[in-house]
């Protein structure tokens, strides 16, 4: 495989770059290069972020082009519109679907799109599939909303083609959560797969 | 996944594993036996100097969070006149800050290696200004290194150690926030046994007053001495292992690719599908190596040089090729921007258009259809974060003045400030100048109170600066304030930590890395310096903030209140790591009126409208309890959420 390509987008805090360091060292346990680009300082603070994960035999340089990211993981649905340009044809996007209104749309200074609008221009305009659930919901079935970060890598190893294998994932994850969460992440990252393997088979 | 700590103190040569590029630069000094290491934390440069912290006890390294960069730069230069291995790291701007002692010091040399790291941020992802580094190293005849990867960055770091100590000459190690913020496989190397066993180096200073007194007869020779020395690194740098031609040997066309452009170049030319060309990969992008250039040019018809920021690299290649009275074509500025940073779409962009190609994509189409997705995206600036006691300061500054002062502020998370509903920074130029701005507006409108003649009105000034940028530059600006009368109330928001680069201690804090440092109260500070008026308040107490504003703008001269409350990450961060639970606020709706004060004029993150019940509501995962919306809301709406609930 001469390169694949994903980007993680979300707001800042929600764990954007834990997602990435995880798909990052399952992709050099699998052998491959690896180049992973993150977004630190202010603009982390609950604005918005994008993180890119590449790995294959040629990979250079850390960030997606615009048009060349095989498939987006995003952690809220209007992070995942902002940075629909980064998608390739046919791409795939896996999302949250709980969203989170910045202060400005509370202050009723902007307005914050319907769930079937940002659908419609991943599927209709730049023609992605499109992986949507709510991620924290099942977060909290698994035994805490901090685990939505996994149930949403675990949906990311279902979709076709994905070439880290579920188990080398699950298993990085393991040994990067504190001891006492692993199995609630275990749970959480099952019902992740769960998911995607309903949305896909539909 | 293992601790970084523990990966970047491995004794696995061989092992691959994947570090972020601060992190294997700080491998890389370790590997080439450094010992003394002193910085200001500056994103994107922090990393760095984090993971020293963590290592260099263990290490036996000598490592220190100083106040500001010309200190740690003094701090590790000194150290390397000693003769030992040195090194200090900022972000460009910091360059800025230590650039009195740069400049005067390059022409005394070292004994040990010193290597200066500096990340810069083109773009400005979060900076001030986007400024090339590689200009300020032209400037000061120091060489720069620039690498294209974090296992590049660690070797490029070694290697820069043994350029510095072999020349006696000071050498920049540059990154950019896509080197020094980007994540790659790096492949560790042997560690020194010193290192190894943590044992401490120590050095000797020889005196040499005709090297180390910048007195003009010794400055006087000094000059053309740097200028010998640029020379002949030059040469040495024909043979630096980071600069290489690759491709076809006898293409007509070139391409020059300075740092990291030469990861978008080699993208953007196996996306283009281009195999018929010459490549010049550069990582000393000053001085260019003309032996290397000579080489490369060989046979050549066309060039373009693909690189980012200022034409440094351009600017040495054609003055080079008119003297060699070259009839080659060159090109650079014409077809890749001189604004923001390089991207392989730019890189391809610039390609095709100086071979006549069309590009893969069809990026104005892809930009057409982004186009019509824009309207539909709410703005997510970056926020304080909830529970921040920067809000309350602001919050209770604003009320207390009436929103109409001027409001200088200073660099820092709390220059968030900014944003809506707060908007309470008018100004923030650089580290510290909050002060200085501030008291020359006062004197401005005002006038001095030391002078006969006073301003019409009395116009209110009130600057804000964090903790860790008041002993960065603020001390002097103060000391000038007070020292000239100005009339100005200066609100230090001293939240304990220099939060914005990631919770680095500083004299506020009063730890250091090793545990034992000497904790400076603000307030003592202003005090001794002979300010008018100086207070202490908890910003959680909002009312009590507010009235002590009000009483610090009548006083006449300079007033400090230090508003003094942990950052709520940090604190956040700490209970959560302890696994302590805080309270959970919830809105009432009983009470809740739907004025919206909560939302219009504090503005906490949690905090969001509920559009069907035309009311407030809290998003109870990013409540982190601090009670502030309760003292806020004048109708009682926000409860804490009895244990259970949550
Ligand atoms: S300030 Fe109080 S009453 Fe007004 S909208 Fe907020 S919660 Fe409701
Ligand atoms: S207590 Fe209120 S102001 Fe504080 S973090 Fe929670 S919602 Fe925000």
């Amino acid at each position: 495989m001469k390169e694949y390509n994903i980007v993680i987008t979300g707001v800042g805090g929600q764990g954007v770059l834990t997602a990435a360091n995880i798909l990052g060292w399952a992709a050099l346990h699998a052998g491959y290069k690896v180049r992973l680009g993150e977004v630190h300082g202010m603009s982390q603070r609950f604005g918005s972020v994008i993180s890119y994960v590449r790995f294959g035999e040629d990979v250079y340089g850390s960030m997606v082009p615009e048009g060349k990211a095989d498939v987006m993981l995003s952690f809220e649905p209007v992070e995942a519109l902002r940075y629909v340009n980064y998608l390739k044809e046919g791409g795939m996007i896996v999302v949250n679907t709980k969203p989170i209104v910045p202060v400005q749309v509370s202050m009723g200074m902007a307005s914050y799109p319907s769930l079937e609008e940002i659908r419609k221009v991943f599927e209709k305009d730049f023609k992605a599939k499109w992986i949507g659930f709510n991620a924290e919901e099942l977060a909290e079935q698994a035994g805490h909303v901090v685990t939505t970060n996994t149930v949403l890598i675990g949906a990311l190893t279902q979709i076709p083609e994905f070439p880290l294998d579920a188990e080398h994932v699950r298993e990085v994850i393991k040994i990067s959560v504190p001891p006492k969460a692993v199995d609630i992440n275990m749970k959480a990252f099952d019902l992740g797969i769960k998911a995607a393997k309903e949305i896909l088979e539909l | 996944m293992a601790k970084v700590s523990d990966i970047v103190l491995w004794d696995k040569p061989g092992e691959r594993v994947l570090l972020l590029g601060n992190q294997a630069i700080a491998r890389g000094a370790l590997e080439a036996n450094i010992a003394v290491y002193a910085a200001y934390p500056g994103t994107p440069s922090s990393e760095l100097t984090d993971t020293m912290a963590i290592v260099s006890k263990k290490a036996g390294v000598y490592m220190e969070y100083s106040t500001n960069e010309k200190v740690a730069f003094e701090t590790a230069l000194a150290a390397a006149w000693s003769g030992l291995r040195a090194m200090t790291a900022m972000k460009h701007v910091g360059l800025n800050v230590a650039a009195d002692t740069f400049m005067s010091a390059v022409g005394m040399g070292v004994e040990g290696g010193f290597v200066i790291m500096v990340a810069d941020d083109p773009s400005m992802w979060s900076s001030q200004n986007e400024q090339d580094t590689r200009v300020y190293a032209k400037f000061a005849n120091v060489p720069v290194l620039e690498p294209i990867s974090p296992h590049e960055a660690k070797e490029m770091t070694k290697y820069a150690f043994e350029l510095s100590e072999k020349f006696k000459h000071f050498v920049i190690l540059r990154t950019t926030t896509r080197t020094s913020h980007a994540r790659g496989d790096v492949v560790l190397g042997e560690l020194p046994e010193e290192i190894k066993q943590g044992k401490r180096k120590f050095g000797k200073f020889k005196k040499d007053s005709s090297r180390f007194v910048d007195v003009p007869s010794n400055a006087r020779k000094f000059h053309p001495q740097i200028l010998e020395k640029i020379e002949k690194i030059r040469e040495e740098l024909n043979n630096c292992p980071f600069n290489w031609i690759e491709g076809k040997e006898d293409a007509k066309i070139g391409i020059i690719a300075p740092g990291l452009s030469y990861a978008y170049v080699k993208e953007a030319l196996a996306w283009l599908g281009i195999e018929d060309v010459k490549i010049l990969k550069l990582g000393t992008p000053f001085p260019v190596p003309y032996g290397l250039l000579e080489k490369f040019f060989e046979g050549l018809e066309r060039v373009l040089i693909v690189e980012e920021l200022e034409p440094v690299v351009e600017e040495q290649v054609k003055t080079w090729a008119f003297d060699k009275k070259l009839n080659i074509e060159i090109k650079g500025k014409e077809l890749v921007p001189r604004i923001y940073e390089m991207t392989t779409r730019r890189a391809v962009t610039a390609i095709a258009k100086f071979l006549g190609l069309e590009t893969p994509i069809n990026f104005e189409e892809l930009d057409e259809k982004y186009e019509k997705v824009k309207p539909l995206l709410p703005p997510r600036p970056p926020s304080l974060c909830p529970a921040c006691p920067h809000r309350n300061s602001f919050y209770a500054i604003k009320k207390a003045t009436g929103g109409k002062a001027i409001y200088p502020s200073d660099i820092g998370c709390y220059t968030l400030g900014l944003l809506p509903p707060l908007k309470t920074v008018d100004t923030t130029v650089a580290m510290g100048a909050s002060i200085g701005i501030a008291h020359g507006l006062s004197i401005a409108q005002n006038g001095s109170l030391s002078e006969e003649q006073q301003g019409p009105e009395k116009q209110v000034v009130v600057a804000t600066i964090g903790d860790s940028t008041f002993y960065h530059t603020g001390l002097p600006a103060l000391a000038n304030a007070i020292y000239n009368r100005s009339n100005v109330l200066i609100v230090v928001l001293d939240n304990l930590v220099t939060a914005m680069t990631g919770d680095q201690p500083n004299p506020s804090t009063g730890e250091t890395p090793h545990g034992m440092g000497k904790r400076i109260p603000i307030e003592d500070v202003a005090k001794a310096m002979g300010a008018d008026f100086v207070a202490v308040v908890d910003p959680y107490d909002i009312k009590a903030t507010y009235e002590t504003v009000k009483k610090a703008i009548e006083v006449e001269g300079v007033s400090v209140i230090v508003s003094r409350q942990v950052c709520a990450l940090h604190r956040i961060g700490q209970m959560r790591r302890r696994g302590e639970k805080w309270p959970i606020y919830y809105v009432n709706e009983d009470k809740c009126t739907g004025c919206r004060i909560c939302i219009n004029a504090y503005g906490c993150p949690a905090i969001y409208w509920d559009e069907e019940k035309r009311q407030a509501r809290v998003e109870p995962t990013m409540c982190w309890g601090c009670g502030g919306c309760a003292q806020v809301c004048p109708f009682g709406a926000f409860e804490p959420m009895k244990e259970g609930e949550q």
